[in-house]
């Protein structure tokens, strides 16, 4: 256990040279410790209903956030509604909604909207990393795939050149009796962060296939991945079941695939992962609700981020955690 | 053969009894299905609680596996030794914190050791899924108390357990980790955890207990996941929020839609002109029977919330930040299925408006009853049973639908119960959990799935044994109101 910590840790700095041009190297070695615990507020007496609106992938990680905030503060409710991330930013204008857990970053066109409404943009706060994973039944011997092999699976438009549709497992390389064996392919339906995160990284933006089995959410893809054998589906590596196998994948032919693990991730070495994100609705110039402050505190404590691990997804780098939590003064 | 085949067909028809096997067939086939889905229901669903034996097993590659049996398949397109297929098992083995999955696939020809140890513990805890393996050290503030897991020592840690869940309670500690009593669980494989004795609900050694021990462990499992909120992001703990919301919504539903299906039923048969306008009128009625449920969940959201709601907000809220009515909430659900569920009262209530006999209806009026007063006390009276069959009808078909809901305010978490201590005691502007809704949720959205199958089994079975509940207790009143009426035809 502490292992993966230190490991983590160490990832963790790698991926800051990576990633976050901005931020002073040595700062953040000095910062690498650990994350604070949550301290509840002496004295601050909060009560209410918080309500989320969003992201389906981030329902149980909303929902393990507010179940560990409730043990703090347990007179403020928090309400989790989930029904894709396209719902997080009408919610958000609205003003049924204190957060907006998204799968993806907001498009500009949903930004514009909020700042015509409002005046203002969203607030845009990311919580932790995703790896979304190719997935296949477990009696599939499929070692790995390109990107390109995947944009043929899903895409009809196939913008990442492979030259062929693909239809069958024997088309990826597989032989015997899976030679023949036709491929079944799971996905999102359009709501969902999911399914555009997908289609704007593995399939270069372009269109799915009209035979991809559109799923109601993130782990009726992997259940009908588990249930037919020529499956293939993706979805965030959390919902991994031993049923299925995540496929290491490649970003081009011929290049090393990798599997969909933390370290892959921080490296960025696994083409697939991403953040996921809160939005909020807060006026330039204004502090945040102190219910809605404290919650998210709670998501960048040491508390909130091992949920993360336990909702199956990858906490974020310590010095990101800080720098995201310093928006919320 | 032909002739003797038409022959025999002829006699039959003859006898004025053509198709008895056909329809008894149907009906036979019917009450197959639906005791088959019932079955279903009862053996996924209530096998869940029974506390399974725990078995440990060693494979050729040096794996150590311990754990709940928990399904075997044959592996496809393989032969074994013998031209039999191989198979394989799938084993519950928790710790998904510690070993990424809590569950495990096992090739059984791989298989070189099995044994049930006796001191193999199921730990069920507040967060995390159970922790599988056997008790190695319980300690308190650090300092070993009890070491190994038999005898004494269990005690040991059960009192301490019991001692670590009194306080949580009595203070509602929140962080758990920082309480002070752990124990040391060694898991299959070698691995060692230490879990904070406050997180822990329940201890089982299902491999040392005998057959009433095991009842008792079933019947407190059965309680909590009637009596208790959910745990684990739903995925564990209980249902009770979800049964609220499912009963409170049909409760409140009823209580709209009877009055105003009665009311308009009686417009309908007693004082409208009966013509072509009121004949597309009970056609339009009919009608709105067979509109699919997600369109007047639309229709929910764009006028009760949108419209109705938004109003009551500006009027009696205004200024806050917040929507109250103009969300998603009980009382909008409620009214949206009682708008899906008008058409059936009307119906039958009409009928039973139409079955009440002439010679009644107008020895009232022969007394001197004005209009009102014969309806009053004449055919509503005499028509109740048949409102009553409306209600149960409109309370089936409610209680099951879930389409709309999901417009008008049901959610995956809503920890703000429906009724508390604070005014207005009920909360119908706050948003519920539903038993259906709890099924879809749990079945497709919950990223353990395969340990929250058997929870979507149970809670389909709640909600069946629930519709039936409601059902019966409207048909028990009906059956009284009826011997009622009897009573009074002389």
């Amino acid at each position: 256990m502490k292992r993966t910590h230190e490991r983590t840790a160490v990832a963790a700095v790698l991926f800051l040279g990576a990633l976050a041009q901005g931020a002073r190297p040595q700062q953040a070695e000095a910062e690498k410790a650990e994350l604070p615990k949550y301290e509840k507020v002496a004295g601050l007496e909060l009560r209410g209903t918080l309500d989320s609106v969003g992201s389906d992938t981030m329902n149980n990680l909303m929902t393990y956030w507010a179940e560990g905030f409730a043990s703090y503060y347990p007179e403020v409710k928090v309400q989790v509604e989930g029904k894709g991330s396209s719902t997080a930013p009408p919610a958000l204008i609205e003003g049924t909604a204190h957060f907006g857990p998204m799968s993806r970053a907001m498009k500009a066109s949903e930004i514009d909207e909020f700042e015509q409404a409002l005046g203002y943009k969203p607030t845009c706060l990311r919580t932790c990393l995703d790896a979304l994973a190719v997935f296949v039944n477990k009696d599939n011997p499929i070692e790995s795939l390109s990107l390109e092999q995947v944009d043929a699976v899903f895409s009809k438009t196939r913008n990442r050149g492979f030259p062929e549709d693909v239809t069958t497992w024997g088309q990826l390389g597989l032989t015997g009796a899976w030679a023949s064996q036709p491929i079944s392919a799971f996905g999102r339906n359009s709501a969902s962060g999911t399914y555009g995160f997908f289609k704007e990284t593995a399939l270069a933006k372009g269109d799915y296939k009209d035979t991809v089995k559109e799923q109601p959410g993130s782990s009726a893809v992997v259940q009908g991945v588990a249930e037919s054998r020529g499956g293939i589906g993706y979805s965030g590596i959390g919902y991994r079941t031993s049923d299925v196998r995540a496929v290491p994948l490649s970003t081009a032919k011929g290049k090393e695939a990798f599997a969909a693990d933390i370290e892959n991730v921080l490296n960025e070495d696994y083409p697939l992962g991403r953040y996921l994100y809160i939005y909020v609705n807060r006026a330039p110039g204004k502090a945040l609700d102190p219910m809605v402050r404290e919650f998210l505190k709670f998501v960048y404590s040491r508390e909130g981020q091992q949920v993360v691990e336990k909702a199956g997804y990858l906490p974020l780098p310590v010095d990101v955690c800080r720098a995201e939590r310093e928006l919320l003064d | 053969m032909v002739a003797s085949l038409t022959s025999a067909r002829a006699a039959r028809t003859r006898k004025g009894e053509p198709w008895v096997y056909v329809t008894s067939g149907a009906l036979a086939l019917m009450l197959a299905l639906l005791l088959g889905v019932i079955l279903l229901l009862l053996v996924k669903g209530l096998g869940f609680f029974w506390p399974g034996e725990l078995v440990q097993v060693a494979t050729q590659d040096g794996r150590t596996i311990l754990g709940q049996e928990w399904h075997a398949e044959d592996v496809p397109e393989s032969a074994g030794a013998d031209g039999a297929p191989r198979t394989r098992t799938q084993y519950r083995v928790g710790n998904r914190k510690e070993f990424g999955a809590d569950f495990v696939w096992v090739d059984d020809d791989a298989v070189v050791s099995r044994e049930i140890p006796r001191d193999a513990l199921f730990v069920e805890r507040l967060t995390d899924t159970p922790t599988i393996g056997t008790l190695k050290e319980t300690r308190h503030d650090g300092a070993l108390v009890a070491a190994g897991g038999a005898g004494q020592a269990y005690e040991t840690y059960l009192r301490l357990v019991e001692e670590a869940r009194d306080e949580r309670l009595g203070a509602r500690a929140p962080a758990l980790e920082e309480a002070s009593r752990t124990a040391v669980f060694a898991l299959a494989g070698g691995q060692e955890v230490e879990i904070p004795l406050a997180a822990v609900v329940r201890t089982v050694r299902p491999n040392d207990i005998g057959l009433f021990d095991k009842t008792r462990v079933y019947a407190a499992r059965l309680w909590e996941f009637l009596a208790a909120p959910p745990r684990e992001s739903n995925t564990a703990g209980g249902i009770l929020p979800a049964l609220l919301g499912t009963v409170l919504m049909v409760l409140l539903m009823t209580l709209a839609v009877v009055p105003l299906g009665v009311v308009g039923a009686l417009y309908l048969n007693e004082y409208a002109r009966q013509g072509p306008l009121v004949r597309l009128v009970r056609l339009a009625v009919s009608n709105l029977a067979g509109v699919p449920s997600i369109v007047f969940g639309m229709f929910g959201l764009a006028f009760f919330i949108h419209v109705v709601g938004d109003g009551i907000d500006r009027v009696f809220f205004p200024g806050r930040a917040a929507a109250t009515f103009g969300t998603g909430g009980l009382l909008w659900a409620a009214l949206t299925l009682a708008l899906l569920t008008v058409p059936v009262v009307i119906v039958s209530t009409e009928e039973a408006l139409r079955a009440t006999p002439r010679a009644q209806r107008e020895g009232s009026l022969a007394l001197g009853a004005t209009r009102w007063q014969m309806l009053q006390s004449i055919v509503l009276p005499s028509a109740l049973p048949g409102i009553l069959t409306g209600m149960i009808l409109a309370i089936a078909r409610g209680a099951g639908e879930v389409a709309p809901l999901m417009l008008t305010g049901v959610m995956k978490l809503a920890p703000s119960p429906l009724i508390d201590g604070t005014p207005p005691f009920f909360h119908l502007e706050r948003k519920f959990m539903h038993l259906g809704f709890h099924i879809y949720d749990v079945g497709f959205q919950s990223p353990n799935v395969e340990a929250s199958k058997p929870m979507v089994y149970a809670t389909a079975l709640l909600l069946l044994v629930l519709v039936v509940v409601l059902n019966l207790s409207a048909i028990l009143y009906r059956n009284r109101v009826r011997r009622r009426l009897q009573g009074a035809l002389f």
